[in-house]
């Protein structure tokens, strides 16, 4: 194949991942709750942030600081902040729940969508308060350098996020369709009156929900960082975009999502190819014509609402 | 009329007539400009640092007409709708004789009618849209000046650089902002103007991590020289594109290359491959060192530095203007920084008859210089084709 070409394969699918674990994060609460956080591109800037954090505080940095100036605080702090994201996004996940979700889960409208957007602004105004709005470079766990296979550069953090993303997927496709917890939570999707009948703790599986969600936002995060600089603005353009990979693969199913991200990646990387300006166009156009013939996107499963 | 009512007119008026003489001691001027929100902000505070400077300075030497300077700040955030409110109230309540700013060109733009319509002027030093200083209609009374850099003036120096270069195999690349468009439209006129053809013209999302689909298609076409115009972080990601799949042409972009949030991108070992421009090299001049010395500590960069003379020199024009004037009245001090009859002695340099009813840019093409990130210090470019130029190159 053309080098030019391959290129632009390795990088639409370096980028795609990113979509694709965005992607996975929307379709875990929606197959649970059938809700969203439509804050969850604020969530993946908060997760990038507090990771950063752990990482200024293992350099010796104060944690409002706005560059590493060089120091590599090394593969234990990393595990550290990589830990750190998780726990701290799931928390706020748990969090969000509780405040944003379960007061309005059960009435008639859409006062969700409203909440989660909010918690999302309100998040991204304390990381400004405390950050400010410089971007800011973060070192990757697996170094910087360039990795050339047959005439092709990628570096190491995009590899390791595309590796992350498939192994994300396998993980939740297995836990979803083959363990109780995964029978528990479609049950709950499904109906949770029945589920609840049935000795299902509904409202555990739904906080589960949110904070697997959220801690996976905090991983996006997380693996971002050092690709695309630790921004509070880093998570609404790859949020957009990971929320049409799911639509485009289908909300309700994990495989569908992270092939979604990847399509869009590779999409977007071949459009470049062809005229970037007319990148956008492309993609959202793709999203209307595959939720106009496939409303449950390519993956996805027909929902019948029953009356 | 009762005592008590009598007592109270009396401290009403006398009230009044302190807030007035108080008023009579300052001159007045405003600034309105990012200071907080988008990543230029850090451009805007250090463009404030060198206002208060030169005020300092000005009031330590017994001030204007007898009056002391004082500064008043607003911060637009970046906003707009936020920047013409404060032009409003800068000009309607503060009275303020002068405003400084903005950070942001689109927001020059979205209220540049204000200060033309109240007749005050508008001293630009950070924001470097080309269209900032034209005047509303031709011949019109401008109010716009500026001391800072200017996209086209930065255009026509690197266009230049690429045609005396000998090349002909130039390319060029945006981001799909304004300020990329913007850009982009300058380097695609100025091309023409040397009877240049580029071979390609890429653009790029400013948030975007990879560009080596864009570069690809410049390297199948032959392309040994780029052109680039947009911010200092894409900037750097184009750069990290380029070693992805090792093409290295010559590389001229805008001058957001000289911002840290470049040299962050790009990282040491990349930092070094764009050429730019910019209004000084690094403080050269004692007049420069003794500035940066007392700035320095409140500057959230080095690279932030030339704003805080852009500041300083502009505070000092428009102080001379009033003193020639000998009024603060808008059409007045504009007819007197048009017809300045004293140099002015600036930290970038002595400005001699800077600005005329026709030319509202205090530094232009010339008094810029090629810059390149070495290390982490910028320094002075210069090769055979810069020491080449002659000022006829720079078309514009």
């Amino acid at each position: 194949m053309d080098a030019a070409l391959l290129q632009a394969l390795i990088s639409g699918l370096a980028v795609g991942s990113a979509y694709s674990l965005v992607a996975l994060g929307f379709s875990v609460t929606f197959t649970t709750t059938k809700t969203l956080n439509f804050s969850h591109g604020e969530f993946v800037s908060a997760g990038a942030f507090i990771g950063m954090s752990v990482l200024f505080l293992a350099v010796g940095k104060p944690l409002t600081s706005t560059s590493f100036g060089g120091g590599d605080p090394g593969l234990a702090a990393q595990a550290a902040a990589l830990i750190a994201a998780l726990a701290v996004m799931g928390l706020i996940g748990w969090l969000l729940f509780l405040v944003g979700v379960r007061p309005f889960a059960r009435r008639p409208g859409m006062a969700w969508v409203m909440s989660t957007l909010g918690f999302g602004v309100i998040l991204q105004s304390i990381g400004l308060a405390i950050w400010g709005p410089k971007p800011v470079v973060v070192p990757s766990p697996v170094g910087d350098s360039v990795v050339r296979v047959l005439g092709v550069g990628v570096r190491p953090q995009e590899m390791l996020m595309l590796a992350v993303s498939v192994l994300v997927m396998l993980a939740f496709d297995h836990v979803m369709r083959r363990t109780t917890m995964g029978k528990a939570m479609r049950a709950v999707a499904h109906n949770p009156g029945v589920a609840s009948l049935m000795g299902i703790n509904v409202t555990l599986v739904m906080v589960g929900a949110f904070v697997i969600s959220s801690a996976l936002a905090g991983l996006s995060g997380f693996l971002l960082a050092p690709i695309a600089q630790a921004s509070l603005f880093m998570g609404l353009a790859v949020g957009l975009k990971g929320f049409s990979a799911a639509m485009i693969g289908g909300l309700s199913n994990a495989r569908g999502c992270v092939v979604g991200g990847f399509l869009l990646g590779v999409l977007e990387s071949f459009v470049n190819l062809w005229s970037a300006q007319w990148r956008e166009v492309v993609i959202f156009l793709l999203v209307i014509l595959v939720l106009a013939f496939r409303p449950n996107g390519l993956f996805g499963t027909r929902m019948v609402e029953k009356v | 009329m009762s005592i008590s009512n009598y007592l109270k007119r009396t401290v009403i008026a006398s009230s009044i007539v302190l807030c007035a003489a108080a008023g009579a001691q300052d001159i007045k001027l405003g600034f309105n400009g990012d200071l907080s929100a988008s990543p230029s902000a850090q451009s805007g505070k250090a463009g404030v640092l060198g206002i208060e400077a030169a005020i300092a300075d000005i009031n330590a030497a017994g001030g204007v007409l007898g009056r002391k300077l004082a500064l008043v700040i607003r911060d637009d955030q970046s906003q707009p709708p936020k920047s013409i409110q404060n032009m409003s109230d800068l000009i309607d309540n503060e009275k303020v004789a002068v405003v400084f700013g903005p950070t942001n060109s689109g927001n020059a733009l979205a209220w540049k009618h204000i200060p033309n319509q109240k007749k005050v002027i508008s001293m630009g030093m950070v924001g470097s849209g080309t269209d900032i200083t034209k005047p509303m209609r031709p011949g019109a009374d401008n109010y716009m000046f500026r001391v800072s850099m200017v996209d086209r003036e930065q255009v026509a120096a690197l266009v230049a650089y690429a045609a005396r270069s000998g090349t002909k195999k130039i390319g060029l690349m945006g981001e799909t902002t304004g300020y990329g468009q913007g850009g982009l439209k300058d380097l695609e006129e100025v091309a023409k103007l040397h009877g240049l053809t580029p071979l390609a013209t890429e653009k790029f999302g400013v948030g975007d991590t990879d560009m080596t689909s864009q570069l690809n298609k410049m390297k199948a076409a032959g392309v040994d020289t780029i052109l680039v115009w947009a911010q200092g972080t894409p900037t750097g990601q184009l750069v990290r594109s380029m070693e992805k799949i090792n093409y290295f042409p010559t590389m001229l972009s805008s001058w957001a290359a000289d911002n840290i949030t470049f040299f962050d991108a790009a990282g040491k070992n990349l930092a070094g491959k764009p050429i730019f421009m910019r209004t000084i090299v690094s403080p050269g001049t004692p007049a420069q060192k003794k500035l940066f010395e007392r700035t320095a500590s409140k500057l959230a960069a080095p690279s932030a530095f030339p704003f805080v003379i852009h500041g300083y020199d502009a505070t000092l024009l428009v102080a001379e203007a009033m003193k020639q004037a000998g009024s603060t009245d808008g059409a007045k001090v504009r007819e007197a920084l048009e017809n300045l009859a004293k140099p002015v002695e600036g930290v970038k340099k002595t400005y001699a008859k800077p600005f005329s009813k026709t030319v509202h840019e205090g530094l232009v093409a010339g008094d810029l210089a090629f810059v390149k990130w070495d290390g982490d210090r910028l320094v002075e470019f210069s090769d055979d084709v810069v020491k080449a130029l002659k000022p006829e190159d720079y078309k514009r």
